[in-house]
C-alpha cells in the first residue's frame, strides 16, 4: 500500500478526474480538471491509467510527506516544487522514497499545477466520479480542500512502465494575456452589431472572485438595457453567460448546469484548458471561432 | 442563430450549437412547451443514442451533450429524429409530499408581500398540483411549476448563506425545494421530511422532470416523529 500524508493542504488542493458525467439534469455539475491537458499528461508520466484521480493545487500548492517510495509526476503551473528542499523538474516522471517531503510553493507561472502519483487511489467515487464538488460538499475526500492530517492511500501497480521528460518544446507556455477563440452561443445574435464589436476588441480582466464555478472578467464593456428576459436553460463549462452589468462569467467544471443569462459564446475547449491557468489579474481577449 | 430546424416527437425544433458538442434544441410551440420538452427528453434518453452524455431538460428547452470524442456531424440530428420517431404518452409519477409549514422562516416577509394571512397561503400552496419542471442551481434543487400568482413573492434583497436542506420556498412565480442544504435567495416557508437527494445512490433521486408533485400539511409533532423514524 502506498501512502502520503498531507501537512499543509495548500491554498485550495482537491483530488479531481476527468469529469461527472450523466447527471447533469438532476442539477449535478460535470465537476473535473480544470486544465485537461496537464491531467492527461501527468497521469501518462506515472503510468496510471486516464481515469485515475490527481491532485488539483491552485495558485499555491501544499506540503506532503511521502510514507512509501512513490513514483509521482507533476505538470501545470510552476510551484517550485522541492523534495526535501532540492529542485526537482515539472514535466517529468520522479521517484521518491518513504520519508521524503514534496513541497510547492506559490505559482510564478500558471495557476493550477496537477500532482499525480503512481497506483489505484483508494477514494470512494461518488455517482461514478472521484472529482470533489465543494458546493455539494461530496466527492474527492469528504467534498472538501485537502487540510493538514488527510492522508491517501493507493495500491501498488507491479507493471514495468517507462519513465520519461517531456521536451522542452512540448512544454506549454502559460501566457497571463491570452486569446481564446469561442462559438458563437444562442443568445450572440441578442447583442447590437455595436456590442458585439466592443465585445470582440475589449481586454477583459480575470477577477479574484474567480473560482472552480466561473471566471469573473472585468472591463468597460456595458451592454444597453435589454427587455429580453431569459428562462433558465442548459449551460457547459466554456459558457459565457453574459448578465445585465455587462461583466461576463466564463463558466468553468463546477458551474451550475443551468443558467438564466444570456449565453452569448462557448470557449472551445482547447482553450479552456488555457484558461484555467491564467491567474486572477491576467486578461482574456475573445476571438470568434471559424 | 438556429442552425436549423428539427422535427422530433410531433413538433419542429429550433437547433442552436451550445459547444463542440453540445446543442440546444427549443420547441416551436406556444402552448404546452413544458410537455413537449418532458416528453421529448424521455424520448431521447430511452432511445439510448451513441455518444448522448447527457440531457438538460429545462423550461424551454432540452440541451444534448455528447462525449468529447463525438465528431460533429451535420447529419447527427436527422439521425436522432429518424430514430425518434414515434409520439409518446408518459405514465406521470405523482408524489405527495409532506411539508411542515410551521417550520417556514420568512412568514413575515410572504404575509406582508401577499396581504395574505400564513393560513391563506399555506391553503393556497397545498391544494395545487405541481410539475417538477426541472433540476439544478445545485444538485436536487427541484423547480416546480404551477405557483398560484397570488402567493407569488419576488426573492429575498440578501442571499442566505445556509438555507437547509428540505426548505421549500418560493421564488417570484415558482416554488421549488432545496434538496441540500445551500446559499439561495427564496423565501422559505416550510420544511419536508424527505430526502429526496442521495448522492451515494445512482441515481441520486427518484424524481425527475415532468413527474407531479403535491404538498401535504403536517405539523411540527409529525414532523419531528417522521424525522426521528428515518435516523
Amino acid at each position: 500500500m502506498g501512502r502520503m500524508d498531507v501537512l499543509d493542504g495548500g491554498l485550495f488542493t482537491t483530488v479531481q478526474d476527468a469529469g461527472r458525467f450523466g447527471f447533469r439534469k438532476y442539477g449535478v455539475p460535470v465537476s473535473g480538471v480544470m486544465d485537461n491537458s496537464a491531467f492527461e499528461l501527468v497521469n501518462s508520466l506515472v503510468g496510471n491509467s486516464p481515469d485515475t484521480p490527481v491532485l488539483e493545487m491552485t495558485l499555491k500548492g501544499g506540503r506532503y510527506r511521502f510514507e512509501s517510495d512513490s513514483v509521482i509526476a507533476f505538470a501545470g503551473a510552476n510551484m517550485n516544487p522541492t523534495v526535501n528542499g532540492k529542485s526537482v523538474e515539472l514535466n517529468s516522471t520522479l521517484k521518491i522514497s518513504a520519508g521524503d517531503i514534496l513541497e510547492f510553493e506559490y505559482a510564478s507561472r500558471g495557476c493550477r499545477c496537477y500532482l499525480g502519483i503512481r497506483g489505484v487511489w483508494e477514494i470512494e467515487k461518488i455517482l461514478g466520479s472521484y472529482s470533489t464538488y465543494n458546493e455539494g460538499n461530496f466527492g474527492g475526500i469528504e467534498g472538501r480542500n485537502l487540510q493538514k492530517g488527510d492522508q491517501l492511500h493507493w495500491k501498488e501497480i507491479q507493471a514495468d512502465f517507462q519513465s520519461y521528460t517531456l521536451s522542452q518544446k512540448e512544454i506549454p507556455y502559460y501566457s497571463s494575456k491570452l486569446t481564446v477563440e469561442f462559438i458563437p452561443g444562442p443568445e450572440w445574435n441578442w447583442l447590437s452589431k455595436k456590442e458585439q464589436d466592443k465585445f470582440l476588441s475589449t481586454e477583459f480582466k480575470i477577477s479574484s472572485e474567480s473560482n472552480r464555478m466561473g471566471i469573473r472578467l472585468n472591463s468597460d464593456f456595458q451592454i444597453e438595457a435589454k427587455s429580453k428576459e431569459m428562462v433558465s436553460s442548459g449551460v457547459i463549462p466554456g459558457i459565457i453567460q453574459l448578465p445585465p452589468n455587462g461583466s461576463p462569467i466564463l463558466l468553468m467544471k463546477d458551474g451550475q448546469t443551468v443558467g438564466g443569462y444570456p449565453r452569448i459564446g462557448k470557449v472551445l475547449d482547447i482553450h479552456l484548458n488555457r484558461v484555467a491557468q491564467v491567474p486572477p489579474n491576467g486578461t482574456i481577449r475573445f476571438k470568434k471561432s471559424d | 442563430m438556429a442552425l436549423g430546424l428539427l422535427h422530433l416527437n410531433g413538433i419542429s425544433w429550433s437547433v442552436f450549437r451550445l459547444g463542440e458538442t453540445a446543442w440546444l434544441l427549443q420547441p416551436k410551440v406556444s402552448e404546452k412547451i413544458l410537455e413537449h420538452v418532458h416528453s421529448t427528453s424521455d424520448l431521447l434518453e430511452q432511445s439510448k443514442i451513441d455518444g448522448l452524455q447527457d440531457i438538460i431538460p429545462a423550461y424551454d428547452s432540452i440541451t444534448l451533450i455528447y462525449d468529447s470524442q463525438f465528431k460533429y456531424d451535420p447529419d447527427m440530428l436527422s439521425d436522432i429524429s429518424s430514430s425518434t420517431e414515434q409520439h409518446l404518452s408518459r405514465e406521470k409519477n405523482i408524489f405527495e409530499i409532506n411539508v411542515c409549514y410551521e417550520l417556514g422562516i420568512d412568514w413575515n416577509e410572504v404575509e406582508v408581500k401577499t396581504g395574505l394571512s400564513k393560513e391563506e397561503v399555506i391553503s393556497i400552496h397545498s391544494t395545487q398540483n405541481y410539475t417538477l419542471a426541472m433540476m439544478g442551481f445545485m444538485p436536487g434543487f427541484i423547480f416546480l411549476d404551477g405557483l398560484d400568482q397570488r402567493i407569488a413573492v419576488s426573492r429575498k434583497e440578501k442571499l442566505r448563506i445556509k438555507v437547509p436542506s428540505g426548505s421549500v420556498g418560493i421564488g417570484g412565480n415558482q416554488t421549488g425545494i432545496y434538496s441540500l442544504e445551500s446559499p439561495g435567495g427564496w423565501q422559505i416557508i416550510g420544511r419536508t421530511t424527505e430526502s429526496f437527494f442521495d448522492v451515494k445512490k445512482t441515481p441520486p433521486t427518484e424524481l425527475k422532470a415532468g413527474d407531479k408533485i403535491r404538498f401535504k400539511p403536517i405539523s411540527k409533532e409529525e414532523f419531528d416523529k417522521m424525522v426521528a423514524k428515518n435516523g
